[in-house]
C-alpha cells in the first residue's frame, strides 16, 4: 500500500543520484523512475496510460532543463485530464519569484529551494542529501 | 537684442540726453546775455540822459548867474556845456538806436537847446559889450526886457526839461521790460536744466536697473541649474532672448542633457554589470556544490577501501571548497550593495557594535566601545562595514593583548565612526590599494583573507556619499576613519 511510485524529472546527473541516495536512507518503500526533461517525462506518463501501468503518485519536477522546462511540462501536465491529478513537487536552485508565482497558480503541493550554500549549521540541510531527506519524508507522509 | 547693444544704447541715451542739455543751455545763456546787453545799454542811455540834461541845466544856472551878478567866472561853467553837449547828444544818439520815439525826442532837446543857445548867447554877448562900453547898455536892456522879461529862455528850458521826462519815462518802461525779461530767461534756463538733469538721471536709472534686471534674473536660474545639475537633477533652462546669456544658457543645456545622458548610461551599465555579477556567483556556486556532495559521497561510500594517502589529500578539497564559497558571498555581497536597498530603521549604534563584537572579536581581545549616536539609516549595510573593519581588526592582530576599540564624533552634517586596532598595521604606501576588490597584502594561502572586505566597505560608503580613510604604519596599529549620514 505505501509502495510510492515517483517520477524524478531532473536533468542534473548529480542531482538524480542525490535523490536516490536520500530515498534510500529513507526507511519507506518506494519506486524511483527518472527522465531527463520534460519531454521525456511526458512520453513516461503517456506511455503508461496506454499500456495501464501505474501512473506515478508524486512527480519531483526541477525547472530549468533543455527540450522542454519544468514550467511547460506542469502546464502540459495540468492541461491533460488523464494526469492533472498527479501530485507535483518542485525542486530548483531558482530563486525566482516568477517561477513561484507560476508553478503555484498551476497548483503543486511543495515548492523547494535546493540551497546552493553548505555552511548553514543546519545538519538537516547541510549536505545535499540531508536536504533531500529532510524534504523527501514529506512525500510520504502527504 | 544682444545684450552688449542694449547696454550700448543705455549709455548712447544718457550721453545724448546729457549733450542735447549742454546745446539747449548753451542757447538759453545766449539769450541771457543778450539780455544782459539790453539792459546794461538800457541803463547807459539813461545815465546819459541824466548827465545831458545836468549840464543843460548848468550852462542855464551859469547864464542866470552871469546875468544877476556880471561875474564873468561863470560863464566857464557856460563853455564847458557848449563843448561837452554836442558830443553827449551824439554819444546818446548812438546809444538809442532802435527806437524812433527817442530820437525824435533826443532831435528835439537838440534842437529846442540850439535855440536857447542863440539866445543865450545874444544875451551873454550884449551884457560883456555893456560891461566893457556904458555906450552899449541899450542893447543889453532891449534884450533884457523883450526876451529876458518875456520869458523867452524859460519857455525853452521848461519844454526842454519836460521831453527829458518824458524820454526818461519812457527809457525806465524799456529798463523794466529788459530787466523782467532777463530773469525770465534766466529762469527758463534754471527750469530746462533741472528738467535735462531729471531725465538723464532717471533714464540711467532706468535702463541699468532693466538691464540689471534682465541679466541677475537670468543669471540666477543659471546658478540654480548648475546647482541641481550638481545634484544630480538634470533640468534645462529655457531662454529665448537670443543675446549672449542665451547662449551661455544654451551651453549649459547641451552639458546639462550630456550629462544626463551619460548619468542614464553609466547607470545602465552599472546595473548590468550589477547582475552579471550576481549572476555568474549564483551559477558559480552549483558546480561547487557538485563537488563537494561527490566528496562527501566518496567519504561515506568508500570510507573502508581509502589509503590514508587519499583520505588526507581528499580532505584538502573541502578546505578549498569553502575558501571559493566564500569568495563567491564576497562577490556575491559586493554586487549586492547597489542592487538591493534595504530599508533604513533606528539603529542605536551602541547595541549594534555589542552584538557585532560579540559575534566576531574572540574573548581574549579588550574591546572598547565610545559613546554611539542612535541612527535612522540603513542598518544593514551599517552592519556590513563594522563587521568588515571589526574582523579586519580581529585578523591582523594576532598578538595575545589585542585591542580594539571604536569611536564616534559629530563633524557638522555627517558622523565619523573610527575602528582602531594594535595589530600589525599597513604600510602607507598600500593605503589606496587596500579598497580595491581581490587586495589582500597577506600571503596568498591565507585561507581566511577573500580581499573582498574592505572592497564592500568601500563600496557600501561610497553609495551613502560618505569617506573612508586609513591611519597606519607597519606594526603600530591601523584606524579606519569613516563618515556616516546622520539620516
Amino acid at each position: 500500500m505505501n509502495n510510492k511510485h515517483i517520477l524524478l524529472v531532473e536533468d542534473d546527473e548529480l542531482d538524480v543520484i542525490s535523490v536516490q541516495r536520500s530515498l534510500r536512507k529513507i526507511d519507506q518503500q518506494y519506486e524511483l523512475f527518472t527522465a531527463y526533461n520534460g519531454i521525456e517525462a511526458l512520453e513516461m506518463l503517456h506511455n503508461a496510460l496506454e499500456k495501464e501501468t501505474p501512473l506515478p503518485d508524486v512527480i519531483l519536477l526541477d525547472l530549468n532543463m533543455p527540450k522542454m522546462n519544468g514550467v511547460e511540462f506542469l502546464k502540459a501536465l495540468r492541461k491533460d485530464d488523464a494526469l492533472k491529478h498527479i501530485k507535483v513537487f518542485v525542486m530548483t536552485t531558482s530563486g525566482d519569484e516568477s517561477d513561484r508565482k507560476t508553478t503555484e497558480q498551476l497548483g503543486v503541493s511543495g515548492y523547494l529551494i535546493k540551497p546552493l550554500n553548505f555552511n548553514n549549521n543546519d545538519k538537516r540541510t547541510d549536505s545535499m542529501d540531508g536536504f533531500f531527506q529532510f524534504h523527501l519524508r514529506k512525500i510520504f507522509i502527504s | 537684442m544682444k545684450l552688449s547693444t542694449l547696454i550700448f544704447l543705455g549709455f548712447s541715451v544718457v550721453i545724448g540726453l546729457s549733450l542735447l542739455d549742454s546745446y539747449v543751455n548753451n542757447l538759453l545763456s545766449n539769450k541771457v546775455n543778450q539780455n544782459t546787453l539790453f539792459l546794461t545799454n538800457s541803463e547807459a542811455v539813461i545815465r546819459n540822459s541824466s548827465k545831458l540834461h545836468k549840464g543843460i541845466i548848468e550852462m542855464q544856472s551859469a547864464f542866470r548867474g552871469f546875468l544877476l551878478t556880471d561875474e564873468r567866472n561863470f560863464l566857464s561853467e557856460y563853455y564847458v556845456g557848449l563843448k561837452a553837449i554836442p558830443a553827449l547828444i551824439r554819444e546818446q544818439h548812438g546809444l538809442i538806436r532802435g527806437s524812433e520815439i527817442q530820437k525824435t525826442r533826443l532831435d528835439s532837446i537838440s534842437e529846442l537847446h540850439a535855440q536857447w543857445i542863440n539866445y543865450a548867447d545874444s544875451l551873454i554877448i550884449a551884457k560883456q559889450n555893456a560891461l566893457t562900453n556904458k555906450n552899449t547898455t541899450a542893447r543889453y536892456n532891449y534884450l533884457f526886457e523883450n526876451k529876458l522879461r518875456k520869458q523867452v529862455g524859460k519857455r525853452l528850458n521848461d519844454k526842454i526839461s519836460e521831453i527829458f521826462r518824458a524820454f526818461d519815462r519812457s527809457e525806465y518802461k524799456v529798463r523794466a521790460v529788459r530787466r523782467a525779461l532777463l530773469s525770465a530767461s534766466i529762469q527758463k534756463t534754471k527750469t530746462y536744466s533741472l528738467i535735462f538733469i531729471i531725465l538723464t538721471v532717471g533714464v540711467g536709472l532706468v535702463s541699468s536697473v532693466y538691464i540689471v534686471k534682465l541679466i541677475s534674473r537670468r543669471i540666477t536660474s543659471m546658478v540654480n541649474l548648475a546647482q541641481s545639475i550638481s545634484k544630480g537633477h538634470f533640468t534645462v533652462l529655457n531662454d529665448n532672448k537670443n543675446d549672449e546669456l542665451t547662449s551661455l544658457s544654451t551651453s549649459l543645456n547641451i552639458m546639462s542633457t550630456t550629462l544626463s545622458t551619460n548619468f542614464r548610461q553609466l547607470e545602465k551599465r552599472n546595473s548590468e554589470l550589477n547582475q552579471f555579477a550576481y549572476v555568474v556567483s549564483h551559477d558559480l556556486k552549483a558546480p561547487i556544490r557538485g563537488i563537494y556532495n561527490v566528496i562527501q559521497w566518496i567519504e561515506e561510500d568508500l570510507e573502508n577501501e581509502m589509503s590514508p594517502q587519499m583520505r588526507k589529500y581528499l580532505s584538502i578539497i573541502p578546505q578549498r571548497i569553502n575558501r571559493m564559497e566564500d569568495l563567491i558571498h564576497g562577490l556575491l555581497d559586493y554586487a549586492r550593495i547597489s542592487r538591493d536597498k534595504p530599508l533604513k530603521e533606528t539603529v542605536d549604534v551602541g547595541i549594534l557594535l555589542k552584538d557585532v563584537t560579540e559575534l566576531l572579536v574572540p574573548k581574549n581581545f579588550k574591546v572598547t566601545i565610545g559613546k554611539m549616536p542612535v541612527l535612522h539609516t540603513e542598518k544593514i549595510r551599517l552592519e556590513q562595514v563594522f563587521s568588515n573593519l571589526i574582523s579586519n581588526a580581529v585578523k591582523y592582530t594576532k598578538h595575545p593583548d589585542g585591542e580594539i576599540s571604536v569611536n564616534c564624533r559629530d563633524i557638522g552634517e555627517v558622523y565619523e565612526f573610527a575602528v582602531s586596532d594594535n595589530g600589525i598595521g599597513i604600510d602607507p604606501k598600500y593605503n589606496s590599494k587596500i579598497f580595491e576588490i581581490f587586495q589582500t597584502l597577506r600571503e596568498k594561502h591565507d585561507k581566511e583573507s577573500t580581499g573582498i572586505g574592505l572592497a564592500i566597505v568601500k563600496r557600501i560608503i561610497d553609495d551613502q556619499h560618505g569617506t573612508i580613510k586609513v591611519l597606519s604604519a607597519p606594526g603600530k596599529g591601523a584606524a579606519f576613519l569613516f563618515t556616516w549620514a546622520k539620516t
